[in-house]
């Protein structure tokens, strides 16, 4: 794929050029976008909205990272579908007594974040780090999501997140360590090998 | 638990950040202070955790359509001539309009205006002193008889009574008089007449008409050529 070509003929609105690098960036778009969100058809809807802006501001596209500057277009997006919930919150539903009073669970009160629904699927992993993840704060997610997920270097999470490097660095750091606290929770999930540092450092 | 200058610098260890100098005095630190070194490897495998988490496919295809984007067909440049033009044409159709409907009640007001000027004047002859004013109602007197219309009939008769008497006031009123007959006489006329000729109308009509034909013509064709 030749990436400076195909960009510069969408900048000049071919959709198709532009449809090319959808489907060579869609995968990691989504995947950036669920990190963050943390539900599938959130992420989905954002990623969309994510492209469609991309496509209209491409012209704004001046050169470097374009996986960056996709990224940062992903993560507006994620912040605009976060705001949208903050204002419009919505109550998860509960169980209902015999009678007829919502059950209030001391499991459930301990961790509200977490429904029983999400605790069971909470077994697996992935839903482990992911339950971690929308522990942290929206910045610090996205920082850490960029860089330890993605794979991203420091210059272009500054890029995507379009804050100095410094912040970043400190970020990323604080991230990590909220993100090992939160894991530890789930120690019987670990891959062998991160138990064996658990073993090593113990 | 390290300060959180040491834990940042960790952080950016791991990722290659720090300058070969920092490296190796970092890497000596370690060595030598467990509590630094278990920090180390609570980072590393808190990043090596996430490194490890599979990637998720999307699972649908995100490509755009025009639609999504609004984006319109190419339209020719002869396309912004037409545009223009049938603009033009209506908006002086709509003026012709506006005229024709304006222009016949802006003389009547006129022709309206004049009379009562007029009859002001004559009143004003038979109130004020003077020997103009001694002789209107003596001359308003024979109006009837001579038929004519009552509005223009005291200021005629009043001209022509100053006229015999050759006062200063009359002699002023005769130019208004004469041009007043003027345009009581031509108003019939002009109340039948538009000030834009029907024939324009209907040639801006017919270009405000075929213009706009021609630009749905022109993008229905980009539309088809498009598809």
């Amino acid at each position: 794929m030749d990436e400076p070509a195909l960009i510069q003929t969408a900048q000049r609105g071919d959709l198709d050029s532009f449809n090319t690098l959808i489907l060579h960036y869609q995968d990691m778009v989504f995947h950036t976008a669920l990190r963050i969100l943390g539900d599938e058809d959130q992420a989905a809807d954002a990623a969309q909205e994510a492209f469609i802006s991309a496509f209209r501001s491409i012209a704004t596209f001046r050169g470097g990272s374009f996986k960056a500057w996709l990224m940062r277009t992903v993560t507006n997006a994620c912040y605009d579908e976060l705001r949208r919930q903050k204002r419009r919150p919505t109550t998860p539903l509960e169980p209902d007594t015999e009678d007829g009073e919502e059950m209030d669970s001391p499991r459930w009160l301990a961790d509200p974040n977490m429904t029983p629904a999400q605790q069971s699927e909470a077994d697996e992993l992935e839903h482990a780090i992911q339950h971690c993840l929308d522990e942290l704060p929206t910045d610090f997610r996205t920082v850490v999501v960029l860089a330890d997920i993605q794979g991203m270097d420091y210059s272009e999470v500054a890029t995507a997140a379009r804050v100095p490097l410094g912040t970043i660095k400190s970020r990323l750091a604080r991230a990590r360590l909220r993100l090992r606290e939160c894991l530890r929770g789930f120690e019987e999930l670990l891959p062998s090998s991160f138990r064996l540092e658990e073993e090593r450092n113990s | 638990m390290k300060n959180f200058r040491d834990i940042e610098q960790l952080s950016s260890y791991l990722d290659g950040q720090l300058s070969p100098s920092e490296s190796a005095r970092l890497e000596s630190r370690i060595s030598s202070d467990p509590e630094l070194a278990s920090a180390y490897n609570d980072i590393r495998a808190a990043r090596g955790i996430l490194r490890k988490l599979p990637a998720r496919k999307a699972p649908r295809t995100f490509t755009l359509t025009r639609q999504m984007v609004g984006l319109k067909p190419p339209l020719p440049r002869s396309y912004s001539v037409f545009r223009f033009s049938t603009t033009f044409a209506t908006f002086l159709l709509m003026l012709t309009f506006a005229a024709n409907a304006i222009a016949p009640n802006m003389r009547l007001g006129m022709g309206a205006v004049a009379p009562a000027a007029q009859e002001s004047y004559s009143l004003c002859n038979g109130c004020g002193g003077g020997p103009a004013a001694t002789e209107a109602p003596m001359a308003a007197a024979p109006a009837p008889e001579t038929g004519i219309v009552p509005t223009q009939m005291p200021s005629v008769i009043s001209a022509d009574s100053a006229r015999e008497v050759g006062t200063p006031t009359a002699e002023a009123s005769m130019p208004k008089d004469s041009g007043n007959e003027s345009v009581s006489q031509d108003q019939p006329e002009v109340k039948g007449e538009a000030l834009i000729p029907v024939l324009w109308q209907i040639v801006l009509l017919s270009l405000g008409l075929v213009s706009g034909l021609v630009m749905f013509v022109m993008r229905r064709a980009a539309m088809q050529k498009w598809k």
